[in-house]
């Protein structure tokens, strides 16, 4: 009878240990989200971006189209009733244009908002080789997005700017962050929301649902490593 | 053997299976709790702590609602603490490093219905995120101070459990920034540490002040010989007692401060038999006494804060009852001036922004205060929702109102939803005093009840808000009244002319409080002992009817019988009459035998609305050091009770409540938490929908009409979670679904229920408004990685709107806008145009919603009908209403397609002018294309660009009445039908300008256009 129990027991504490496994670190945690979403050596071969997609207002599309290209320039676009708009973000300079509520000309970025987003011109995402661009990372432990179990990581850039990242516990995707941005000496907070993730045919995985509180965004298609003509990123009206 | 091993693991197995599955807070997450507040009277503020650097963060504790900070001086505040524990000791930031922030649990404000922490935490990321790092059970820390010299030292000033002995207490010091922790200074089990202070200009001095106190349900005791005030000059490792100067022992609590610029100078309120101001020269190694106002030395207790400028060591500040400052050094004070509007009494918490003394926040009993004058003059921070509330109770009106008492802070109704959402100007005050019961009467529409503390009850007109004195009186026979603090005043749930009270005995009117029928004899134990609060309070007397005992503390009439009334005492009775009072049975042993603590107040009792013997009762034994959750049943009128218990409760028990439609579904509210059972108390699970983990639920309805769950919290106001149908709903088998669309009744078509816009209420809490339309809901077993649509389609099955849907794991909520997919409109022009985003609502009929989850598809018929309750909008209205708007749909998507032309020829028209090089060819191709422009500038606003310049062409006509007539429930009126006319007939003239353009050029065009090279007509121009 000893022996049932102790089998019994053994049993159990082997199924408890199976669901508290968790004693991560944010390098495993990371390595494993980068294997999910196809391994460091296909990252470090994009060198440009274009996604297409569109942003749905009370059932209206709103077509959103955003160039990148690694470490030099980006520019996100929407259309609207015959306009188009842009933010663009280069090494050098950035510019917003907003013609819809009549602004005629874009308008440049300070130089301190260039200065301080260089780091989002990183189109290999910045968790691919962290510690060598200078970024450092914390483990949170588990938290859960809306009731999803994620494993949590803060992570700051070399400019100390925080954003703190959720990947579900399951596929190790990061489904979601969370920012504070100093917005010229106003603290603003920023969600994204990143979902229904596709693996691309240079092997890289992709967030077909993204979602930044400006409505939810379908993506249709994206294109790995196409030319995209530096004129892409001149301003214009 | 082995089978029977392999049976136990199936058997875990079976458990881990059905864990994936289990309902919990997460399935119904989408159902987020709206928090009411309101902000216009807030709650008791414990600790305010700013960063020194920048003087606009801020971190303010509270009683029983977490920690708010501001990144913005006040403008707005954030709850950053809302999975730990809600009561605040106080707060201390590391001002060489701001970003770390360390709090206390465990308010040390020691009143009776002061809450319990669990700890210390730290965050390292400006309160991003906590940890817990350590003094687990110290209940109550009231002070940290950190070395400025070296903040790994860090000082912890932990009095310790208010209702027991304990070893916990104490002064506790870190020497590795908080990572372990040792008791520094320990003087028995009775006494604990009070306040700390840390000698800035030499950090090996350290004085202490020790406290004696201790709390039992019917008495205060404040003081001891145990208490003194202590001083090391060595970093903590040794002390010696301070006594020259001071009064001779026993002491009570000892209030500390000294002069951040010149520590020496120290002051210090001094509990004793004559509590007074005492004031040091020389680092506090002697003292002399200092005459001072009453608000100086009131109530040492629960005043225990003493604050000296950080620049000027003469200027003392002394937040008391009231608030007042020294210029001399605490030789004389003077009082704040009301000049800015009253500063709400009972102070506990004050920081001063040391790099600019003038600035100066103020925790009071009912909130924030913020001053620009050093403290003479205050502004109220209206925008931080942490009343504390008792009951909350609920009318019958549409929309139904919430009643409900804060302590403190008077007693106060508010509608539950409101043109623009519930904001403080919608709370409206009905009594005075600490408030508590706040009740509607059951049958008269414009009556309530409210009382303060003590049983003093008040009959209100809710027409002018006069009020009557009701309270029962003692007379002939009678023994002296016993009120409880928090007296319950009930309607009686079967008969809702019945209102009930109680002292010691049970009191019954039917006709609002004008007669009383006293129904019961004492049903208390009536132990003399537990009943002498008038020696109450220790050193400085303190009986404010929060220690009266042997009171009747709960009374609950049967929804199904009214001559069934149970009542709960606070001195462990659970009674019961079958009769209407002639006859009482105690259940009091028949609990005990279920496991109930003997003497623990009964704090709420629920009559089942399904069984007449059936009851759920609540038991709260907190008082005697016991923090157990108790809850119980008895399905035979209270012969046997059944103990309910769970590993998620935590906190002792405030409230029990049963669902109104589903017998199976009841809340649990306790200091620690918000807890549901969807099974009949089977299996319990935490509430966490928008709900602070542990929040300090101490009463929860259900309004029947609305099924909304209301329930008052003690330190975040009111919350509530609307319509809880789809709690109601779920099942185990829809757990297990993979998607599940739920079934929805018929759908009224509106815009919503309120209109209004204009200006946003500025400042102040906004607790906003149930839905506005009903929502479409499905159910997700797990997040969605795939791509989630919704779809509506018509009878015929045409598609008639699609958009994304949400992906949560459980109840997922998306909200059709009742209307079709919005025209194509024209493109270009100047600005943009909103008739894009605009469509017709549907018409009544059948639809089907189809949840499209990948590749699979979910679907469940919709019926969408007529909304009835707008009496000024038939059906025939919305009928001409839709026949009009989509007319002007049409006209939108013809004008589009006539500008989409136009733009095309002459996109051509630039094409061919490139490659053309005669003169005459240019000209007339100029000529061409002017003359589309000419045309196109009449359909579109093309010229101002301003926001400020109106500038209205076809388009913008066109989107104006379209607006005019689909935004709004109303038939179009004659002249909106007229101008429909006369605007299709300028787009017939637009497209028949169109024609004869077209036809006038695009004939002649292979004639004109030449190449240069004597070819012609080879660029065609034209959309043929």
């Amino acid at each position: 009878m000893r022996t049932i129990k102790i089998a019994i027991m053994a049993a159990a504490v082997a199924c408890v240990s199976s669901f508290s496994t968790f004693a991560q670190t944010a390098e495993e945690v990371i390595k494993k989200h980068i294997d999910a979403i196809g391994g460091e050596a296909a990252w470090k071969k994009v060198n440009s971006i274009k996604m297409e997609g569109s942003i749905n207002y009370s059932g209206t599309e709103v077509p959103v189209t955003v160039y990148m290209k690694h470490k030099k320039a980006m520019k996100a676009e929407f259309s609207y009733a015959g306009m188009t708009g842009y933010t663009i973000l280069t090494d050098k300079a950035g510019w917003v244009y907003l013609p819809f509520g009549g602004q005629t000309k874009p308008e440049p970025m300070t130089e301190d908002d260039v200065k301080k987003s260089q780091e989002d011109l990183d189109v290999q995402g910045k968790l691919i080789d962290y510690k060598a661009k200078g970024f450092t990372v914390t483990f949170l432990g588990k938290d859960d997005v809306e009731g999803t179990e994620c494993f949590k990581i803060k992570v700051v850039s070399p400019a100390k700017k925080e954003e703190t990242m959720y990947f579900d516990a399951t596929n190790f995707y990061h489904i979601r962050s969370t920012s504070k941005v100093d917005m010229n000496g106003k603290e603003v907070e920023m969600t994204q929301t990143y979902s229904n993730f596709k693996k691309l045919p240079e092997g890289i995985v992709w967030a077909m649902n993204q979602d930044s509180g400006n409505g939810p965004m379908t993506v249709k298609s994206v294109e790995i490593n196409k030319t995209i003509e530096d004129a892409v990123f001149a301003p214009k009206n | 053997m082995k089978k029977v091993v392999l049976l136990s693991l199936s058997a875990i197995c079976a458990i881990a299976v059905q864990a994936q599955t289990k309902i919990n807070s997460y399935t119904f997450g989408a159902k987020e709790a709206r928090w009411l507040g309101p902000g216009t009277m807030s709650g008791r503020i414990t600790a305010i702590e700013g960063v020194a650097n920048d003087g606009k963060t801020l971190y303010i504790g509270t009683a029983g609602g977490g920690i708010w900070k501001s990144t913005n001086a006040g403008a707005s505040f954030k709850p950053i603490f809302d999975k730990y524990c809600m009561s605040i000791g106080c707060i201390a930031v590391d001002q060489s490093n701001p970003a770390t922030v360390f709090a206390g649990t465990g308010e040390s404000n020691m009143r009776n219905s002061v809450s319990i922490g669990d700890g210390l935490y730290m965050s390292s990321d400006a309160g991003d995120n906590w940890t817990k790092v350590g003094l687990d059970s110290t209940e109550h820390i009231a002070k940290i101070a950190i070395d400025p010299q070296n903040s790994q030292n860090i000082f912890v000033a932990v009095p310790g459990p208010l209702w027991s002995d304990s070893k916990h207490r104490g002064l506790y010091k870190s020497t590795d920034g908080g990572k372990t922790w040792n008791k520094i200074l320990y003087v028995n089990e009775k006494t604990g540490c009070a306040d700390v202070l840390v000698d800035p200009s030499d950090p090996q001095t350290i004085f202490a002040s020790m406290w004696e106190f201790r709390r039992f349900p019917y008495a205060f005791s404040s003081g001891g010989k145990s208490s003194g005030m202590y001083k090391s000059t060595d970093g903590g490792r040794t002390w010696k007692e301070i006594k020259e100067g001071l009064p001779a022992k026993p002491f009570g609590r000892i209030a500390m401060a000294l002069a951040p610029s010149a520590p020496k100078n120290m002051l210090a309120i001094v509990e004793s038999k004559e509590t007074g101001l005492y004031i040091s020269s020389d680092g506090g190694e002697t003292w002399k006494s200092q005459s001072a106002t009453m608000n100086v030395v009131s109530r040492p207790f629960y005043f225990s804060c003493l604050v000296v400028d950080p620049k000027d060591p003469k200027r003392v500040y002394r937040p008391g009852y009231g608030f007042s400052y020294s210029d001399d050094g605490g030789h004389s004070f003077s009082d704040a001036s009301y000049e800015g509007g009253w500063v709400h009494s009972d102070h506990h918490a004050l920081w001063i922004n040391p790099k600019y003394t003038n600035q100066m926040y103020l925790g009071t009993d009912g909130g924030v205060y913020h001053s620009l004058d050093r403290g003479a003059t205050w502004m109220f921070a209206y925008n931080l929702p942490v009343g504390q509330f008792y009951h909350v109770a609920c009318d019958n009106k549409t929309p139904y109102n919430m009643y409900g008492g804060l302590q403190d802070n008077g007693s106060w109704m508010a509608p539950s939803e409101a043109p623009g959402g519930v904001n403080n100007s919608n709370w409206t005050s009905l009594y005075g005093g600490d408030g508590f019961w706040t009740v509607p009467d059951g049958a008269d529409n414009n009556v309530a009840y409210a009382e303060s503390q003590g049983g003093n009850i008040g009959r209100i007109d809710l027409k002018n808000f006069k009020s009557v004195d009701v309270a029962p009186q003692k007379v002939a026979g009678d023994e002296k009244l016993r009120w409880n603090w928090n007296t319950p005043i009930v309607v009686g749930q079967s008969n809702k002319h019945n209102l009930y009270t109680g002292a010691q005995y049970l009191y019954k009117t039917t006709n609002q409080g004008r007669t009383w029928n006293k129904i019961s004899g004492d049903l208390t134990t009536n132990d003399k002992k537990k009943q002498q609060q008038e020696e109450s309070g220790g050193l400085s007397e303190d009986n404010t009817s929060a220690e009266n005992h042997c009171t009747i503390f709960t009374i609950c009439e049967s929804p199904l019988d009214e001559n069934i009334v149970w009542v709960g005492t606070d001195d462990g009775n659970l009674q019961v009459t079958f009769d209407g009072g002639k006859t009482w049975t105690n259940c009091a042993k028949n609990c005990a035998a279920a496991g109930i603590a003997n003497q623990a107040w009964v704090s709420s009792i629920e009559a089942s609305l399904y069984d007449k013997n059936t009851a759920y009762a609540t038991f709260d034994n907190h008082m005697y050091g016991d923090m157990a959750t108790y809850l119980a049943v008895t399905h035979d009128g209270g012969k046997t009770w059944q103990r309910i218990n769970s590993t998620e409760f935590t906190g002792f028990a405030h409230k029990i409540k049963e669902d109104v439609k589903n017998r199976n579904l009841l809340f649990l509210g306790t200091e620690r938490g918000l807890f549901c059972t969807i099974d009949g108390g089977e299996s319990w699970f935490r509430m966490k929908n928008h709900v602070p983990d542990y929040s300090i639920v101490r009463d929860i309805q259900i309004q029947p009409q609305t099924n909304d769950l209301v329930f008052a919290t003690h330190g975040r106001g009111i919350m509530v979670i609307n319509d809880i149908s789809s709690i109601r709903a779920i099942t185990k088998d829809i757990a297990d679904k993979e998607v599940y669309v739920f079934e929805h009744p018929p759908m009224p078509i509106t815009t919503g229920k309120y209109g209004g816009g204009g200006s946003p209420v500025s400042g102040g809490w906004w607790g906003g408004n149930p839905d506005d339309i009903a929502p479409i809901e499905y159910y997700l077993k797990d997040r969605a990685n795939e791509d989630v649509k919704v779809e509506i389609y018509d009878a015929n099955k045409n598609l008639v709107q699609s958009f994304p849907g949400s992906k949560r794991k459980g109840l997922n909520r998306v909200y059709w806008n009742m209307r079709m997919k919005p025209p194509k409109t024209a493109t270009g022009g100047t600005k943009a145009d909103y008739g894009s985003f605009i469509a017709p609502m549907v018409l009544p009929g059948n639809y089907v919603v189809k949840v499209k989850v990948g590749e699979k598809e979910y679907t469940t018929p919709l019926k969408m009908v007529h909304d009835e309750s707008n009496k000024l909008f038939n059906e025939d209205d919305r009928k001409t209403q839709f026949d009009a708007g989509m007319k002007i749909y049409h006209m939108h998507e013809e004008l589009a397609a006539l500008v989409d032309k136009i733009n095309t020829d002459q996109k051509m028209i630039k094409t061919a002018l490139d490659s053309t090089v005669g003169a005459k060819s240019k000209k007339w191709l100029n000529d061409y294309y002017n003359k589309l422009e000419e045309l196109r500038n009449t359909l579109l606003a093309s010229k101002h660009k301003s926001i400020f310049a109106d500038e209205k062409k076809l388009r913008e006509e066109i989107t104006e009445l379209y607006s005019a007539v689909v935004n709004v429930e109303s038939r179009p009126s004659n002249l909106q039908l007229q101008k429909l006319d006369v605007l299709t007939d300028d787009l017939k003239k637009g497209k028949d300008s169109y024609e004869k353009i077209d036809g006038e050029y695009k004939a002649a065009a292979p004639k004109v256009i030449s190449d240069g090279k004597g070819n012609k007509g080879t660029q065609r121009v034209g959309g043929q």
